[in-house]
């Protein structure tokens, strides 16, 4: 399923920079421009990896173990979104993610690509479109290795380490989610 | 059926409440004699409680199990609670209480579902299944004699009771019958865990008491999946700890029974049930949580675990001799030594 997605996902990354090439050769011999459209630290993943941090439990010596330092990065992924002018209504956006990772879990860097462009009905309205696609940026959650004494040493989820679920079965409950792969945004100005 | 070798060493099976063991004198004058007779004179409502087919064990249809309970109770451990996530309460783990399930005596108990008129067999299979709601609970009546047998996976075996008879004997002395025979063994080779109520006459386990000995406590001394369970007043937690219970058996002197002793809390106030009768389904229900978490651990494995991670310091003036191991603490139990 995740190979299948991946697919889908570059197929359609492999589409916007076609399209991206395509109006820019159009604009060939024509100046172009690169702005900067947003950087921001941060993203829904960052936070859903900082909760994780949440909790903790006693070990067999009774010993609290706390899950913050094991889901507190030093680094939080920081995005930066550029849109490249290639005609005065069309655009390519572009832009990537730095990732983070602390020692259970990583974010991968990301790569985001799309275009923009838009057309004025009338002279008093603009309707623009744009689409991204991002490749990378999936959040994944590392398992740890618990020892159980003459019970044996499993590899676990860390949060459930303590808990009644049978170690093999906590391995389900690591955290693996993707970043929005695909942003489809339009948007009709009226100016009067 | 007990085949004895002396005439006089014949053990009586005996109920480990405590409102029970008030009565030790007439208890036994109860359990003697008519205790052999009873597969022969039971009524047909008490046969219905009893095995059929010549199987060891039977599950009563006419008394129903409180399966559906799944609450953590005032009377239980704050740690049942903080260990009871999603899913695994003692599931694919079958415990097997060897107790009364046909006798008249009966006597009113709480656990926190109503007032109930219940026989002591069904009090203590109730308290198992509520501590473990998804373990399978066998009920065997222990009047039968006949031998106890296992089933697929891991298995406990509770005994909330005793095997008095005069002291003085050893236990090869004893001829013991089928059912005891089999636990025994069964603790011996470790091929299940047996959780043995220590006892109600506030003397060290196996201690004469009224000229009196439990042979049963005698026989799984040194075996590797005996654990002995005394009875605390109340749960204890470091800020208010607990103490033995006054009419609890203790560990004694023995390193061979400090080492296989745990206590838990039995809060006779908030149930109106005292005795280490219902200390002892306690650790059952322990050990078949932590066998539905340990999936491929063995008895021997499970026993180790309950007993290397009880408490002491939930404990007022923890002494070894007192308190064995210390308390039972489920949630260390189901905690890794170490993690990274």
């Amino acid at each position: 399923m995740r190979e299948r997605s991946n697919i889908g996902v570059g197929l359609c990354a492999a589409a916007l920079l076609s399209c991206a090439l395509l109006f820019a050769s159009a604009a060939t011999a024509q100046e172009w421009t690169t702005s900067l459209v947003d950087i921001h630290q941060g993203s829904p993943l960052s936070d859903r990896a900082r909760g994780l941090g949440n909790g903790g439990y006693e070990l067999q010596s009774g010993s609290w173990v706390s899950f913050t330092h094991w889901y507190h990065a030093s680094w939080v992924d920081m995005h930066v979104d550029l849109l490249t002018q290639i005609t005065p209504d069309t655009g390519i956006l572009w832009g990537f993610g730095t990732g983070e990772q602390a020692e259970k879990y990583r974010i991968e860097p990301s790569l985001k690509l799309g275009f923009l462009t838009q057309i004025h009905p009338n002279p008093n309205s603009t309707l623009s479109l744009s689409v991204t696609s991002t490749i990378g940026g999936g959040l994944n959650e590392k398992p740890c290795e618990a020892d159980y004494g003459d019970l044996g040493t499993y590899s676990v989820n860390c949060r459930l380490a303590a808990g009644m679920t049978a170690p093999e079965e906590t391995l389900k409950y690591l955290v693996s989610a993707k970043p929005e792969t695909m942003h489809l945004w339009l948007n009709y100005r009226l100016t009067f | 059926m007990n085949i004895i070798s002396c005439p006089n060493s014949r053990p009586s099976r005996f109920p480990l409440n405590w409102g029970m063991r008030l009565g030790v004198a007439a208890a036994f004058a109860i359990l003697w004699a008519p205790m052999a007779s009873a597969q022969e004179v039971l009524s047909a409502d008490e046969t219905a409680a009893l095995c059929h087919g010549g199987g060891s064990i039977c599950v009563s249809a006419r008394i129903p199990v409180a399966r559906t309970t799944q609450t953590v109770q005032n009377w239980m451990s704050p740690d049942v609670g903080a260990a009871w996530a999603a899913g695994y309460k003692g599931k694919g783990v079958t415990i097997t209480m060897v107790d009364d399930f046909s006798s008249s005596s009966r006597f009113y108990g709480n656990f926190g579902i109503g007032t109930q008129y219940q026989r002591h067999g069904e009090w203590t299979r109730e308290e198992a299944s509520m501590i473990a709601p998804a373990a399978t609970i066998r009920s065997k009546d222990f009047s039968t004699g006949t031998a106890v047998s296992l089933a697929r996976g891991l298995n406990v075996l509770n005994l909330s009771y005793g095997m008095y008879t005069t002291a003085g004997y050893s236990t090869s002395q004893i001829g013991w019958a089928p059912e005891e025979s089999s636990i025994i063994s069964y603790a011996t080779k470790g091929s299940a865990i047996v959780s043995k109520a220590a006892g109600n006459d506030s003397v060290a386990v196996g201690g004469v008491t009224g000229g009196q000995q439990d042979y049963l406590d005698l026989a799984l001394i040194g075996k590797p999946t005996a654990i002995f369970v005394g009875a605390l007043s109340t749960n204890g937690t470091t800020a208010n700890k607990a103490q033995l219970a006054w009419y609890s058996n203790y560990a004694g002197s023995d390193p061979a029974v400090q080492s296989h002793f745990l206590v838990v809390g039995v809060e006779g106030d908030k149930t109106g049930l005292y005795g280490t009768s219902f200390a002892a389904p306690i650790i059952s229900g322990y050990a078949a949580i932590i066998g539905s978490k340990f999936t491929k651990a063995t008895p021997v494995q499970i026993t180790n675990d309950l007993l290397n991670t009880a408490r002491t310091d939930t404990l007022v003036n923890y002494d070894p001799s007192v308190y064995g191991k210390g308390e039972a603490s489920l949630s260390r139990a189901l905690a890794p030594v170490a993690i990274h």
